[in-house]
């Protein structure tokens, strides 16, 4: 019987040390660190994305209660740059699509009432383009705790003596503070916009550039507009649902596609291999739209905005001059239907 | 479920193993194993222990009728009815391809409609096992070798017996039938020994064979690319990951089995060591070549009847024993050139040709992997391919496979220099060995996220 409780006792000591190791380095950033946000909020700092990790979403639900929300963007890591006052959160992150705003709707409280801007990409309705996971489930965090390889990622990263004696640390990026554990090349506010590293400190994370399209559908914008051929119907059934449940909490809903830099928009406007399907996305956006009693803002061309081709630095996402721009459009938008966007700021 | 996931080890085997020993009655552990057995299995696809629960009914009933009436008729209307389900989820889509092959050629006309109805076919796991299980225990009552089991939820364990449910061994009901009429108590010593061999059998599987597929599997993938040195390398790295795969599986069936105090029979007893392909296959899937021998070679007159029957027995009961493991033409001829090789170690025994022992283990060892190159390359230019890089047809650079030579060479040491792992004395392990085993679970158990899933669950 000793043994047989030894052989136990010794496994599961070992593998509870090493699940404890794994949650205290997190090297992939898998584990949802809540304390890290409140400091954050107490010191006025910004949060590095190696803490955030894959946790947009446990981090935008924080943002949304952690703020007297009233108005708030939700879309893909396009609206990032999107903010506002007080009352203001974004909403978005990398990787969200029609199920995970359908599901953010349902987990939100139906009061108060709030204003929500829906930045609608083409390529979710390409049935090819696939969530990533940014909600893990218990189960999976305690995979990810007992795997091998995150064991021996912490330990390489635990060589780093800063990080095994803290799971993150202060600093002053130029005159900006940050809560990080390596690098603060990307960084969150506590509204849920983001702040890339060349916006405080150029000469240390250079402006990326690229993204240019070479005609490779595989490789243009990480593939999500390969292989697309007609809107996915399931995808427009969960973007359907959501509004359905904003409009019976009576929420005010602007959707918009978030802007394009004039030559990317003539390349989704005309190459034979998307554009049939990015017309009739923009053809039915806004009759889905108007269908749930909702406005559709035109503001797919970045150049209407005003956003000149510098303001998309990877010919992509937009920086927050053309984020900014786009916010007034919506505005206007809201006001042309004579709402009150005062939680906008 | 596999054994080597985590939803198994954290959560259904703990919870099993503490409520098994936690009822009092012996007739509430079946009920709670039959149970556990049957979720476990539907943790795959919600319908399988339908199908399971349909093919334990008819060998139960052929076996209560026989009992009564042994008439071949029964018997034949009993292995028809299991060996239905077997044909029709496995072997129905590759015979109704190449009929509908056949009508396209024939009459021009493709059938898409029914194309997709055989491709739509799902191959339920497990179910070569537990037919086969059901098929030794009706022809056992039949020939009166075996008394039918009348108490329908002995016989449920029986065939759904969780351990060795999805990829065997292949248990026969005497062996079972007298380890179901007791209560096993718990046994401390009983258990730690199961779960030591259980932890021999994970180690084996994820650190070993696994480690070894992702190097075979790499340069298996591109054949044609492969050099002498690396076509070699790989043919026989798949040797031992497919050795060390299913024998793992064996002995964390066997270790699982005893935790309840079951004892399954073995499967695998160093097979490379065989300096014969007969003595091979009485040491490698032991529990199917056995299977093989009394339900099929015997019947069809075994070595009875001349020399020439006795080949051509061999050819087609081994043949039966490749497709078997696949609905495919080259497990037909994987089993066919084993049957090849048997006929002609009787053929080479017979007119007093015998090797040195060494001489005779290399021989049989390159002839087995040599075979598994029909195993594993599922595709007449993969085969094709991999013979000619084995063959020296793409020339003999094409640099050193470094790290899959060294788990060869570990391999090796494994094999010849230690005993099938079902045979270590685990019960009689010190304290320092079973610490140590406890370290080489919780490394195995933290290998599990990245494991690979058998190689015989497809079987």
């Amino acid at each position: 019987m000793r043994r047989l409780v030894l052989f136990l006792a010794l496994t599961i000591a070992l593998l509870g040390a090493a699940a404890a190791f794994d949650w205290w380095i997190d090297p992939f950033g898998q584990v949802w660190k809540p304390d890290v946000l409140t400091a954050a909020r107490e010191q006025h700092c910004l949060v590095s994305e190696e803490l955030i990790g894959s946790r947009y979403w446990s981090f935008k639900r924080d943002v949304f209660f952690h703020r007297p929300t009233r108005a708030f963007v939700v879309g893909s890591s396009r609206v990032l740059k999107m903010s506002g006052g007080p009352r203001f959160s974004n909403l978005g992150y990398p990787g969200s699509g029609p199920e995970t705003i359908l599901r953010l709707f349902e987990s939100l409280p139906a009061k108060p009432t709030q204003t929500v801007l829906l930045g609608v990409e083409g390529f979710w309705f390409n049935s090819r383009y696939t969530l990533p996971a940014t909600d893990l489930s218990a189960y999976k965090v305690i995979e990810y705790l007992l795997a091998r390889s995150t064991f021996t990622h912490a330990v390489n990263f635990a060589q780093n003596s800063t990080v095994l004696r803290h799971r993150w640390r202060k600093v002053d990026f130029h005159g900006q503070c940050v809560l990080e554990r390596f690098n603060e090349s990307i960084t969150w506010r506590l509204d849920g916009s983001r702040v890339w590293g060349w916006e405080i400190d150029p000469a240390k994370y250079p402006k990326f550039h690229g993204g240019a399209f070479t005609g490779n559908l595989e490789t243009w914008r990480n593939g999500y507009f390969a292989d697309w051929t007609s809107l996915d119907a399931s995808r427009v059934r969960a973007l359907e649902q959501a509004l359905r449940i904003a409009q019976s909490r009576h929420w005010t809903v602007i959707g918009f596609p978030p802007p394009e830099p004039p030559h990317m928009l003539h390349v989704l406007e005309t190459d034979p291999r998307l554009a049939q399907q990015w017309n009739a996305y923009l053809h039915l956006m806004p009759q889905l739209f108007r269908r749930y009693g909702f406005t559709w803002a035109n503001t797919v061309d970045g150049a209407k905005l005003g956003c000149v081709r510098a303001d998309f630095p990877d010919l992509f996402h937009s920086d927050a001059r053309c984020s900014r721009r786009l916010v007034h459009r919506l505005q206007a938008a809201i006001d042309n239907r004579r709402e009150n966007l005062r939680e906008i700021g | 479920m596999l054994f080597n996931s985590f939803p198994f080890l954290l959560a259904f085997l703990p919870v099993v193993a503490v409520a098994y020993f936690a009822l009092p009655h012996h007739r509430l552990r079946l009920v709670l194993v039959v149970g556990a057995s049957y979720y476990f299995y539907a943790y795959a696809e919600w319908w399988f222990p339908a199908l399971m629960a349909g093919s334990t009914a008819i060998s139960y009933t052929t076996g209560r009728l026989l009992e009564r009436s042994p008439r071949k008729a029964v018997l034949a209307a009993g292995i028809v009815g299991c060996l239905g389900l077997l044909a029709y989820f496995k072997y129905a889509a590759f015979a109704g391809g190449y009929a509908l092959d056949f009508v396209h050629v024939v009459t021009g006309r493709s059938l898409p409609h029914f194309r997709t109805v055989l491709n739509g076919i799902v191959l339920p796991i497990g179910i070569s096992f537990y037919t086969f299980e059901g098929i030794s225990y009706m022809v056992d009552v039949y020939r009166g070798t075996l008394r039918a089991e009348r108490d329908l939820l002995r016989y449920a364990f029986f065939i759904s017996f969780f351990p060795h449910l999805i990829a065997g061994p292949i248990v026969r009901y005497g062996i079972l039938q007298p380890q179901l009429t007791v209560k096993h108590r718990f046994d401390a010593d009983r258990v730690r020994s199961g779960l030591l061999l259980f932890t021999l059998g994970l180690a084996k599987k994820v650190l070993l064979a696994d480690g070894i597929a992702a190097y075979v599997d790499r340069y298996l993938s591109s054949p044609g690319e492969l050099g002498f040195v690396t076509a070699w390398s790989a043919a026989v790295g798949f040797g031992f990951q497919i050795y060390f795969d299913f024998s793992a599986y064996s002995d964390m069936a066997l270790g699982l089995a005893r935790i309840f105090g079951i004892e399954l029979p073995w499967n695998f007893d160093r097979p490379y060591r065989s300096a014969s392909p007969t003595e091979f296959w009485r040491r490698w899937h032991v529990t199917l070549s056995t299977w093989l021998r009394d339900y099929l070679y015997i019947p069809l007159g075994g070595n009875r009847k001349g020399e020439a029957r006795r080949n051509l027995n061999l050819f087609l009961t081994m043949a039966l024993g490749g497709l078997w493991h696949g609905a495919a033409l080259n497990f037909a001829a994987w089993g066919t050139y084993h049957g090849v090789l048997l006929a002609g170690t009787h053929e080479a025994r017979e007119r007093g040709l015998r090797l040195p022992r060494p001489l005779a283990v290399a021989v049989t060892f390159v002839l087995v992997v040599l075979g598994w190159v029909l195993f594993r390359m599922r595709t007449v230019d993969g085969i094709g391919s991999l013979y000619a890089g084995m063959f020296g047809l793409h020339g003999f650079g094409g640099g050193i496979p470094g790290h899959l030579l060294l788990y060869i060479v570990i391999s090796f040491a494994l094999v010849f220099g230690l005993p099938e792992e079902w045979r270590w004395p685990v019960e009689r392990w010190r304290v320092v060995w079973v610490a140590a085993a406890a370290v080489l679970f919780a490394v195995a158990v933290s290998s599990v996220y990245t494991a690979h899933p058998f190689i015989y669950f497809r079987f």
